[in-house]
C-alpha cells in the first residue's frame, strides 16, 4: 500500500502541476484549490495510463482522496 | 446582488465573477455558434460537431421560453464576453433538470461551474421553490463528474451502457441528483462549494 501511495502522490502532483511535496497525505478533491475539473480529468487519464486499461465508471467514481487513487492502484498491481 | 425573481420573469443571476442572464435569439453571434461546432466542446455532451450556423443556434435559443425551459448565458464580469451556458429544464414534481457548458476553453479548470451553480442552485431552491436538482451525463465528461460530485450531487444510479459513445463503443450514463434538505445541510455546515 505504501507503493500506491507514493504513486498516487505522484500522479496527484503531476495532475494538479506541481510537486510531491505540496500534496498532503490527506488532500481531497474537494478541499484543494488546485483539484480543479481539469486537473481531475488529468488525474484519471494518468491513473488509465499508469494501470494500462481505462478505469470502469464505479472506479472513476470512487476518486476523491490520495487514499482513494492509492486503494485503486493497490489493487491492480 | 441578484435581481428577485416572480414566476414568468427572466432568470437574471450574479455571482463575483460572473453574470447570468437568458440568451435571446437576437443574442446569438457567432461565438455562441462555434461552441455547438466545436469537437471538443459537443464531446463532453457526447454528440458531434452540430455544423449549426446562426439560424439554427436562433432556432435552438428560442426553444427556450423561461418558464419551464431556461437558457442562461454566463457572462465573465472582467471582459463582459459570454463564456458559456447553463441549462435548467422545470419538470414537475419539483425536479429541476441542469446541465452547463464552458464554451470558451480560456475559462476550463478555473471552477467556473462551481461558482455559477453554486448561485443557480440557491435561486432555485429558495426562490423557485424546487426540491431536487438532477443532471445526467455520460461516464468519461470526467470534468463534469467532478464538478457535480464536489457540488455534494450524489451519483443515484449507472445506466450501463446506455449510449452510444462519440468516439466508439458504449458508455455507461450517470444520474446525478441534489436535495434541497441535502443543500440545505451544506449551506449550514459550510461545505458549500
Amino acid at each position: 500500500m505504501k507503493k500506491a501511495e507514493t504513486q498516487a502522490r505522484e500522479l496527484i502532483a503531476e495532475a494538479l502541476m506541481t510537486t510531491d511535496k505540496e500534496i498532503p497525505l490527506d488532500i481531497r478533491f474537494d478541499q484543494s484549490e488546485r483539484w480543479d475539473s481539469l486537473a481531475h480529468m488529468r488525474l484519471i487519464l494518468a491513473i488509465e495510463e499508469s494501470m494500462g486499461r481505462s478505469l470502469v465508471t464505479r472506479e472513476i467514481l470512487e476518486i476523491e482522496s490520495l487514499a482513494s487513487v492509492a486503494n485503486i492502484l493497490a489493487k491492480n498491481s | 446582488m441578484t435581481t428577485p425573481w416572480k414566476q414568468g420573469q427572466p432568470v437574471t443571476l450574479e455571482t463575483e465573477r460572473f453574470r447570468l442572464a437568458p440568451i435571446r435569439p437576437q443574442d446569438v453571434d457567432e461565438a455562441y455558434v462555434a461552441w455547438w461546432n466545436d469537437e471538443e466542446v459537443q464531446k463532453g455532451l457526447n454528440m458531434p460537431v452540430r455544423n449549426w450556423g446562426l439560424p439554427e443556434a436562433r432556432q435552438h435559443v428560442a426553444r427556450f421560453d423561461n418558464r419551464r425551459r431556461f437558457h442562461l448565458g454566463i457572462t465573465a464580469k472582467e471582459t463582459r464576453e459570454r463564456i458559456g451556458f447553463i441549462t435548467l429544464i422545470r419538470e414537475g414534481h419539483g425536479r429541476v433538470q441542469t446541465n452547463s457548458v464552458i464554451g470558451n476553453k480560456d475559462y476550463w479548470g478555473k471552477k467556473v461551474v462551481l461558482e455559477v451553480r453554486g448561485e443557480v442552485l440557491r435561486f432555485l431552491f429558495e426562490e423557485m421553490g424546487a426540491e431536487k436538482i438532477i443532471s445526467t451525463v455520460n461516464a468519461r465528461n470526467l470534468p463534469s463528474i467532478y464538478n457535480y460530485k464536489a457540488q455534494g450531487f450524489t451519483c443515484e444510479g449507472i445506466l450501463r451502457d446506455h449510449a452510444e459513445w462519440i468516439e466508439g463503443g458504449r458508455v455507461d450514463m450517470l444520474n446525478f441528483g441534489l436535495l434541497k434538505s441535502e443543500w440545505e445541510a451544506q449551506q449550514k455546515s459550510g461545505e458549500a462549494s
